[in-house]
């Protein structure tokens, strides 16, 4: 049961309730616009936010929970994955800070505690405690517009191209996050270009952690080379060495 | 004082300095100490400390690789300061890495926790092993003074071909690892520095930067304590260097134009000049200096090759770090000085360790000393002469701790109270453009500009009326929203929040922190707003419309104008449904002086963005 969200933009009308919803879930305090803060509106006391376009577009933005997520790829211990049912979530004990996953991320959706002693990452976790007791989240339960709604991601994405196909011409023909970096399970559909959710305004079908793969995968190989290369070096150079000096015991020994 | 005191001193002072800040970033967090953004989450101390100490530490085995494997018997002298170099390059990068790590004292997690899939698990798993791997190649040194580690000696130094075999392999993983954490960020890194083969691009920078390092410290040390210089044989170094140096140069060019990105290098951007400079400084200037045997063969040349190529690659891992990913994410990351001062002082605490270990320990056997250096002016540590040696040692020390208490407490001195306290909150700067008759302010907090004639505010409502606007709770640099209080549109209401003050989240009181105790708990036996609040300002000067705890409903407060707007604006053909929105009414466009110094993004499509074209209909009604 893999599950995800579909966000219409066209239906959003930003009342925020969803942020206000998310926040009191989550226990989220109050923001305050802080210097390191991205103007996006994410934040670690944010963990979704509304982003208001030109002519009364309203798109939400929150973590994108990829298929093959490039945070849990890249972080060292662990401490993101990918469950079941379709949410990348953190275990705050196991994480030491690195922030590789804040650098990996192509939607730079993780954000930093940078104001704590303690600090940890903090992004959206698709509810995960409501999903385990067979809930949907707090964003799309909120939602009285159906701009966001939540489901299994095969129903979404039948769904949406429905949407698409009942409504020629009302939206951009792609559903949002289908195929991206291999697939999100946040959807989008939408009628002005979403590029601007992600650090490249085009993100390819290649799933991220498929690029670090081939150099993960060639380390035993070049471990093992790298020793074998060395010991046949030293073996030639040696013989070398040791065949010079007798050469030169027989050079020696010829001239006298 | 000579050379070597003095050089010390200075360490000393940076040291202490950088002491007081690093204790200030574990005591108030990184946002406090860093110019770390959510946007730029790694910066110079991953870029400097971390990617470029590691690089820098190459030596180690690359001049074990060269005498042990490859049997250039010749350059002996080199392998124990190299390696000396290398244990003590890996010692500052976790070092400086506890002060970037958000949870440092949770780094042995990556001993148990595996994720096998990150490149960063490989990098700390290599570090620590080789870490291992090079205090026991140098350990015999250290072990040799004592008679009693004999056998240990003896021990370590019977398997030593084994210790650097498995050295030189596990540089080769994490050297060229480094490179593989960045392939997962194929959409931030500028493609002239992305490549599919970072790694091994990692790797052939680290060979180079490794010679160049064994140079660069041989130099440095015969600076330093006046001992003869190895011209000859940092020669026959620089023509390794210049191997490297071309198959590095090759390779990253090739890749480049296989890529297809050629044209990127001469388009005139701020990343193709980085690039032209990167690889002027890193590798084409010294390729060219060591390439002529007249020039490598002088210490001029030496100096200036191996400055160059050390100086360049570690460019070369600040671009790769995060530089070139600042135009992608539209950060301007600058490293703050506190920043700057740690990194100075891990890499300053090393030289001084470094110094103490070739002070107290064979390091330099082979190296002789100077005949031509004055006999007062040799180090302090030349046990065995009987000249003068300067400054006794115990008055150094003294000296040594006197410049760290004292850089320390200026350290302490000079940590802004500001930084501390404000949690990196930021001031919503309207008054930057105050003085000016209209301000342009991020009235809706939706990033359309509005364009805000304060003077004229100013005026009409008088000087000293600043809280008809600026209202009771936030300071003058921003004005509340009307709507906080007046939250309905025709009732009075509770302004009070009853709620949120005692909720576990808001102010969190106990009934008994304002009520008080055996009467019924209502308003009036409650304390008062003011008490709590002294900078409140409920008075009827304030002109808020505030009635005890009751506000005005919004249409009162805003003197009924809401119909007034919206019918009369309705007829200038302004668009109507965006009336609620400042920017409708208000639309000069701010000069783009003024618009390049704001803080949030204005693009002239964003600003003002609800103009509709004319209707006929309205025309001729």
């Amino acid at each position: 049961m893999s599950y995800a969200i579909l966000t219409d933009v066209t239906k959003c009308i930003g009342c925020l309730k969803c942020v206000a919803a998310c926040k009191e879930t989550n226990h989220l305090k109050d923001d305050v616009p802080r210097v390191w803060q991205n103007t996006d509106g994410l934040s670690a006391e944010n963990w979704t936010s509304i982003i208001s376009k030109p002519d009364k577009h309203y798109i939400r933005k929150q973590c994108r929970h990829c298929l093959e997520p490039a945070c849990a790829s890249a972080c060292p211990v662990g401490a993101l994955h990918k469950t079941d049912s379709g949410a990348v979530i953190y275990d705050s004990e196991k994480c030491l800070g690195c922030r590789y996953c804040m650098m990996a991320c192509p939607y730079g959706i993780p954000r930093y505690d940078w104001n704590k002693t303690v600090p940890y990452v903090k992004k959206c976790m698709l509810c995960y405690d409501k999903l385990k007791k067979g809930k949907q989240p707090a964003c799309t339960d909120i939602c009285h517009e159906g701009a966001t709604i939540f489901g299994e991601r095969n129903d979404l994405i039948k769904l949406a191209l429905q949407r698409l196909k009942e409504n020629p011409g009302k939206y951009i023909t792609k559903v949002w996050g289908e195929h991206e970096v291999g697939g999100t399970s946040v959807l989008y559909l939408s009628d002005v270009d979403l590029g601007f959710l992600s650090y490249k305004t085009h993100l390819g079908n290649e799933p991220l952690p498929s690029t670090t793969e081939p150099a993960m995968e060639s380390i035993p190989y070049a471990f093992l080379g790298m020793g074998g290369a060395m010991l046949g070096l030293n073996w030639i150079i040696k013989r070398r060495m040791k065949l010079n000096k007798t050469n030169g015991k027989n050079m020696e020994a010829s001239h006298e | 004082m000579n050379r070597v005191q003095n050089t010390k001193m200075i360490l000393w002072l940076i040291v202490g300095f950088a002491a007081a800040i690093g204790l200030n970033r574990f005591i108030f967090g990184l946002g406090a100490t860093t110019n770390l953004t959510d946007k730029t989450p790694w910066g110079l101390w991953i870029g400097f400390d971390v990617m470029g100490g590691v690089a820098l530490a190459a030596g180690g085995f690359v001049m074990t690789a060269i005498f042990y494997i490859i049997k250039r018997e010749e350059f002996y002298p080199f392998v124990k300061p190299a390696v000396l170099t290398a244990f003590l390059g890996y010692m500052a990068v976790v070092f400086g890495l506890i002060f970037d790590l958000g949870l440092p004292w949770n780094i042995w997690h990556m001993i148990v926790f595996w994720n096998p899939s990150s490149p960063l698990f490989e990098v700390g798993w290599c570090v620590m092993l080789y870490s291992v791997v090079l205090l026991l190649e140098f350990s015999p040194v250290a072990l040799e003074k004592h008679k009693r580690f004999a056998a240990a000696k003896n021990f370590l130094v019977k398997y030593r071909f084994l210790f650097v075999l498995l050295g030189i392999m596990l540089s080769t993983l994490h050297q060229s690892s480094l490179g593989s954490l960045f392939l997962i960020m194929q959409y931030k890194l500028h493609p002239l520095w992305y490549s599919e083969i970072l790694p091994i691009n990692f790797f052939l920078s680290a060979i180079a930067l490794g010679l160049m390092m064994v140079s660069f410290e041989s130099l440095a040390s015969h600076w330093l304590y006046k001992r003869k210089a190895e011209t000859n044989l940092l020669a026959k170094l620089g023509k390794i260097a210049v191997w490297v140096l071309l198959v590095y140069l090759i390779v990253k060019m090739v890749d480049i134009f296989l890529a297809g990105e050629a044209s990127l290098i001469f388009n005139g951007s701020f990343e193709s000049n980085l690039f032209i400079t990167e690889m002027l400084i890193s590798a084409i200037i010294p390729i060219l200096l060591l390439g002529s045997r007249g020039i490598r063969n002088t210490n001029t040349g030496q100096w200036i090759a191996s400055s160059l190529v050390v100086i360049g690659m570690v460019f070369n891992r600040l671009n790769v770090g995060g530089v070139t990913m600042l135009s992608v994410t539209g950060d301007s990351y600058v490293p703050s000085w506190m920043e700057v001062s740690i990194s100075l002082g891990v890499v300053s605490s090393a030289i001084l360790v470094f110094l103490f270990v070739i002070e107290n320990f064979n390091v330099w056997n082979l190296r002789p000393v100077d005949p031509q250096a004055q006999p007062d002016t040799l180090p302090s540590f030349d046990y065995s002469s009987h000249a003068w040696l300067g400054v006794p040692n115990v008055a150094s020390i003294t000296k040594y701790s006197l410049a760290f208490i004292f850089a320390f407490s200026f350290g302490m001195a000079v940590i802004p109270a500001k930084q501390l306290h404000s949690k990196g909150i930021l001031e919503i700067e309207v008054n930057r453009a105050s003085g000016k008759e209209i301000l342009f302010i991020n009235g809706n907090r939706d990033d359309n500009l509005v364009s805000f004639p304060h003077e004229e505010h100013i005026n009409r409502v008088g000087k000293e009326n600043c809280n008809k606007c600026h209202h009771y709770v936030l300071p003058n640099y921003k004005s509340s929203n009307c709507w906080e209080c007046h939250s309905s549109m025709y009732q009075r209401v509770d302004f009070f929040k009853h709620d949120w003050h005692s909720s576990a989240s808001g102010a969190n009181l106990k009934c008994f922190d304002c009520h008080m105790r055996g009467v019924t708990k209502n308003s009036s036996s409650a304390k008062q707003c003011t008490d709590c609040h002294p900078s409140y300002n409920f008075s009827e000067a304030s002109g808020c419309g505030f009635e005890k705890y009751f506000t005005y409903s919004y249409a009162d407060a805003m003197h009924n104008l809401c119909v007034t707007c919206h019918t009369e604006k309705s007829k200038e053909l302004v668009d109507a449904k965006n009336l609620s929105l400042c920017s409708t009414c208000h639309k000069i466009e701010p000069p783009e002086s003024i618009a390049l110094n704001l803080n949030w993004q204005t693009t002239k499509s964003r600003f003002n963005n609800v103009v509709l074209p004319v209707t006929e209909n309205i025309e001729e009604d």
